[in-house]
């Protein structure tokens, strides 16, 4: 981020940022560390994992189905058509972990958007969107997400965006308020005066002044994105086979639950380890930029 | 947890009845007489769907005709063996005993006269005409028209015997009736909306058992109608039970929380687990929806008849039955169920066979291109496979599919849709590549497939039917028409080998198996025989009892 | 007072009228519809099924629909279902005790540990207590719901047999103990989210009122431990969690939909999925409205609430 362009009143608040401070303090944060090690391990794991392997994911050898964990060349086993699931969990941790990511990338975009709109404009512009925000917000987000799902061709982008659809409020929220109280500060009446436009404000002046929060709730919107498509995918409105996800590995797993339990135990691992991780990571951001939770 | 309810129930009952033994003595015809007073005992069927909608010519799935069988009665029913018998109807009209017209065009229907409504008003020929008025009248939401909308001048002759006038012949006709449940007309003539009426949630019939109560996603009740006419019913309650996870039905049917587990039952790889279980029995019940891969002859792909033949040689249908099904239906070539009369056992077995299929497609000029897909003329064989999302052993098919056909240059692309879009105008209308799906083809014990495949209907093109894959063939046309208004099944039998040979011959779509279900109950209970003719495993509940 | 109440009304009927618009907006303009159901059934076509959706009022221009039916919904006529023909309303309040005794049930559950634990993690701060605590908040909002629900089922249902598998009671038991057994699996997953939310927002509470000046007060006038904890700070670090319990019920009622699904449970969620399964319009937007007016309703309770609670609060 660039922070140059900040004007001096803001500098003091400013040198917590870049200085080291909340950096030794995420640093200390030992639950945070383990957290970027597990997260870091995982996607390793998911990016080099199926080139270890000595099966594809889609190979199938339906004369090897339901091998348990260990068996000869399968790591952690087969499933239903004798395909290996270390293979399969991994190439499905990619599409997980992209959904997750690229969902909060989306949210977190749509959210600032509004939410900075929204506080810079007040009035009617601000009201008419921050009512809009409360009202998506009334809907609990399974809901929302599978009238969405129910209707929609159900692959990996059209799930991203689903969840991003139905998880931008809270940052809306969080950005919108953090601007109304910048909104009249020195710094900002300064820019105006000197002829800056509105959207130079928001996105230069404004903007870099609420990335702590908005970096905490990016972290834990992508936990809970991926969350989210484990649920949508148990539900059967999810990302669809023959691409895996952790979240339709259990869909499938859950028949075989008394017979091959290890096809529900593997993924459920991966995503509640996945999951784990960044709420670590999102916890520890938040005590280091003490950024406090919003309540409101 | 170990005691059952079900089992604390036959033993009160039990006691309650005490001298159950003593019919032993009795002649047969009391016995029958009997039968229904000595109603004992409760079943719990399991369902995983939930059957909502009670009257029976309303918009319904096949689970609600679960109910609607045991509730009501058509004029005459079809037994397993595809025959009719006669229930509301004394005889089934035919053109031997002057029944229907040698032309088909005029029927005579006599009925019994000891029938009663739950409600306790007489049976009588009025009801009969009000149903299939009701089914005509342009106002009521009526599930299906079809063969109704032909019946003319319907006369009431005298309380139990009535006639009408067919507008052409249509021989489906007895198999659309057995399937049409008369309702009572002095509960419902008088409806101001004949779409809105008490009937849909206390509905009221002739059949072996009357409505108790339903508790809206969770189970329906049914008591016993101790004065129905015909055979039963042997227990007093009935239960269907709304479980709407597979798994959660088949474990509560392993713990006995249910006697019966009906549809969808227990899923193909839960077989040899299931038949272990104590005290339970494993049905495999014949189904007459046939799985197929259908094409859309819309697509100029698919209008080559050697990229059709092609892709059915390259059809491993045994590894799909033996392996993803675990050999519980059974592979079949035409689109009749093998349990039909109009089967045509003389179709030849199709093929696997990948190399093959390569060098036909080598032959037809379709030839590998630079990403190893086969092209000709600029256009690569391609194409996407849809089905409904969410079904899995399906979807293990497709992606096996998949591989073989990627082996031999063929793009198969798999997209699976949610139900609502899949079987919207993704279906009807014809918008899809292919689909892997599963079909009733027939009306009921009738071979008439004219919906499926007669050129007229072609959704897509402005016709009234289901011919989503356009399948158009003057022959079969002609055939299909001709079929349509023989009585004589030995001659109409060879129009429908013929129609038979001519669709295995041009593939419109490639038929894997014919569907069978895993079904199951606990041992002590008689008279579960599923019916191929029907869509429901409950049909015949008035046959049903514990020994 | 009653100006808080008249400004909170009108806001939440603004909030229902959005809801209603984007509700309605994404069920209708979808495609697919809710006859497709029918069209694998036996001598079905689309002539046939346009037929029938004509009948249904179905192809009716949408702003018409939505003014049909919203005219409608105002005289608390929610419509009928599209499968049984019964009034949205009675299907919904139909459904609506069993969410609730699952709600309450794990609510009550949930607060009572959550508390517990973020207390004893509030004053052994820092300890190992109170780490593992935290770590243990932060694994169990991390688990999905569902596969948790999947492996209690398996272990307790399917290896152990002790308690049954789903459903809300035995046709024809119906006992108190009954309902209590097949209580007891469905209430502990959809509480375990609720419980780490619980106590994290409840330690962190009471560290806040802790530094306050009135507790540092209490305890110069030499108040035990005891009673510093129990009368001033307990209830002074509740009130948010009042807040909290309003905040959080759209997750809880996202949880009990999912519960609801492992455990065929016969509340408002199972109907919502159900409903979405056979695209019965009426119902799921009678759902979504209804889990809209309970959340806001909840809310409004909530603030009332805390406004009772606490004499700092005035309503304005």
């Amino acid at each position: 981020m660039s922070m140059n362009t900040a004007p001096p009143a803001m500098a003091a608040k400013e040198r917590r940022w870049i200085t080291s401070r909340p950096v030794r303090r995420f640093v200390r944060h030992r639950l945070a560390i383990a957290g970027l090690v597990m997260i870091s391990a995982i996607a390793l794991l998911c990016v080099v994992g199926p080139w270890m392997l000595p099966h594809g994911m889609l190979d199938i050898h339906i004369r090897d189905r339901f091998s348990p964990p260990g068996s000869e060349t399968y790591l952690l086993g087969t499933d239903a058509m004798g395909r290996d699931l270390a293979a399969r969990l991994f190439m499905a941790g990619r599409v997980s972990l992209m959904v997750g990511i690229a969902a909060m990338v989306l949210s977190t975009f749509l959210g600032a958007v509004i939410g900075l709109v929204a506080g810079y404009f007040g009035k009617v512009i601000g009201t008419v969107l921050m009512r809009f925000t409360d009202a998506v917000l009334c809907f609990p987000q399974i809901f929302l997400l599978l009238v969405l799902a129910a209707f929609l061709e159900p692959n990996a982008l059209m799930i991203t965006i689903i969840i991003a659809l139905t998880s931008w409020m809270e940052i809306a929220r969080i950005v919108s308020a953090e601007i109304r109280s910048l909104r009249e500060r020195d710094f900002v009446t300064a820019a105006r005066v000197s002829g800056a436009s509105h959207t130079w404000i928001m996105f230069r002046e404004l903007l870099p002044n609420t990335i702590g929060p908005i970096i905490v709730a990016a972290t834990l919107t992508v936990a809970r994105a991926i969350l989210i498509e484990a649920y949508v995918s148990f539900l059967g409105y999810g990302i669809q086979p023959p691409l895996p996800s952790w979240g339709n590995m259990l869909n499938n797993a859950q028949q075989f639950l008394d017979t091959a339990p290890w096809l529900a135990i593997v993924p459920g691992v991966a995503i509640t380890l996945a999951v784990t991780s960044f709420n670590f990571i999102g916890d520890g951001l938040r005590d280091a930029l003490d950024a406090r939770s919003d309540l409101q | 947890m170990t005691i059952r309810n079900t089992n604390r129930m036959n033993r009160r009952t039990l006691l309650r009845t005490g001298a159950a033994g003593m019919t032993l003595l009795m002649s047969n015809a009391a016995v029958g007489r009997l039968a229904a007073q000595e109603a004992s005992g409760q079943v719990v069927i399991g369902f995983s769907q939930e059957p909502t909608v009670m009257h029976p010519h309303m918009p319904h799935i096949e689970v609600d005709e679960g109910i609607h069988f045991n509730l009501f009665d058509p004029l005459f029913i079809v037994d397993t063996e595809g025959n009719f018998q006669p229930s509301l109807a004394r005889e089934v009209p035919t053109v031997e005993n002057g029944g229907i017209s040698e032309d088909g065009l005029n029927w005579r229907v006599k009925l019994r006269d000891d029938v009663t409504w739950h409600d306790g008003e007489p049976f009588t020929a009025e009801d009969v005409k009000f149903t299939i008025e009701l089914n005509q009248n342009p106002d009521f939401n009526a599930m299906r028209r079809n063969g109704h909308e032909l019946v003319r001048n319907i006369r009431i002759v005298n309380d139990h015997e009535l006639t009408w006038e067919m507008a052409e012949p249509f021989a489906p006709y007895p198999a659309i009736l057995s399937w049409t449940f008369i309702v009572p007309a002095h509960a419902l003539a008088d409806a101001e909306n004949p779409n809105q009426t008490d009937f849909r949630s206390n509905p009221i019939g002739t059949g072996p058992f009357s409505f108790g109560e339903r508790v809206a996603g969770n189970y329906i009740l049914l008591n016993a109608n101790k004065d129905y006419f015909g055979e039963g019913p042997h227990l007093e309650q009935a239960i269907f039970r709304y479980i709407p996870d597979m798994t959660v039905l088949y474990t509560q049917f392993r713990t006995g929380d249910i006697d019966v587990i009906g549809l969808q039952g227990i899923q193909p790889d839960r077989y040899e687990q299931a038949q272990q279980i104590p005290d339970r029995e494993i049905v495999i019940a014949p189904s007459s929806a046939v799985e197929s891969i259908t094409f859309n002859m819309g697509n100029p792909l698919f209008q080559d008849p050697e990229v059709r033949r092609a892709l059915s040689l390259a059809l491993d249908r045994e590894t799909i039955v033996e392996a993803l099904y675990y050999g519980i239906p059974e592979k079949t070539e035409s689109f009749l169920p093998r349990e039909s009369y109009y089967y045509n056992e003389k179709l030849p077995e199709a093929e696997f066979d990948p190399e093959k299929a390569a060098q036909v497609l080598d032959e037809a000029g379709w030839l590998p291109g630079a990403d190893g897909v086969r092209e000709k003329d600029g256009v690569r064989l391609a194409f996407k496979n849809s089905t409904t999302a969410g079904n899995n052993v399906r979807e293990q098919a497709q992606q096996l599919i998949q591989e073989t056909y990627a082996s031999i240059g063929v793009e198969m692309e798999i997209s699976n849709l949610p139900p609502a879009v899949m079987w919207g105008e993704y279906w009807m209308m014809s918008q899809f590549d292919s689909v892997m799906v599963g079909i009733t083809f027939t009306t009921g014990p009738d071979p008439d497939v004219s919906n499926y495949l007669h050129s007229s209907s072609i959704s897509a093109q402005g016709g009234a039917g289901q011919n989503t894959w356009q399948y158009e063939n003057e022959r079969v046309d002609e055939l299909l028409e001709q079929g349509g208004r023989m009585f004589v099944p030995e001659k109409r039998k060879e129009v429908y080998d013929e129609i038979q040979r001519l669709v295995h011959e041009d593939m419109p779509f490639l038929p894997m198996f014919q569907y069978a279900n895993l079904r199951g109950h606990k041992t002590g209970l008689e008279g579960f025989d599923p019916n191929v003719n029907v869509r429901i495993e409950t049909w015949n509940l008035n046959e049903w009892r514990w020994a | 007072m009653l100006r808080f109440l008249t400004y909170r009304l009108a806001h939440s009927l603004l909030l229902l009228f959005l809801v209603s618009v984007i509700g309605f907006m994404i069920l209708h303009l979808a495609p697919g519809g809710p006859l497709s159901q029918f069209a694998l059934s036996p001598g079905m076509s689309q002539a046939e099924l346009e037929k029938i959706a004509e009948r249904m009022g179905l192809n009716r221009p949408l702003p018409v629909q939505y003014l049909d039916w919203a005219a409608r919904f105002v005289t608390a006529d929610w419509g009928e279902s599209f499968r049984d023909g019964r009034a949205v309303l009675d299907i919904i309040f139909g459904h609506l005790f069993a969410t609730l005794l699952l709600i309450l049930t794990s609510t009550i559950l949930s607060v009572g540990l959550g508390t517990l634990v973020g207390v004893l993690g509030a004053m052994r701060r820092y300890s190992a207590y109170d780490y593992l605590a935290t770590v243990g908040a932060m694994v169990a909002l991390s688990i999905p719901t569902f596969w948790f629900g999947l492996v209690a089922i398996y272990v307790f249902s399917l290896r152990l047999g002790w308690l049954p598998s789903g459903n809300m009671y035995t046709i024809g038991d119906e006992s108190f103990l009954d309902y209590a057994e097949h209580l007891i699996m469905p209430s502990v997953v959809l509480a375990l989210v609720q419980v780490a939310i619980w106590s994290r927002y409840m330690r962190s509470s009471i560290l806040d009122v802790v530094g306050q000046d009135f507790v540092r007060t209490a305890r110069a006038k030499g108040l035990t431990r005891r009673r510093v904890l129990y009368v001033h700070i307990l209830r002074n670090a509740l009130i948010p969690m009042i807040t909290l319990t309003g905040i959080q019920l759209p997750t809880l009622l996202s949880g009990a939909l999912v519960t609801e699904t492992v455990f065929t449970w016969p509340g408002i969620g199972r109907l919502f999925l159900d409903s979405l399964g056979y695209n019965d319009y009426p119902v799921v937007m009678g759902v979504l409205m209804f889990t809209a007016m309970f959340v806001l309703l909840g809310n409004l309770i909530a603030d009332l609430l805390v406004a009772g609670v606490d004499p700092r609060v005035r309503l304005e």
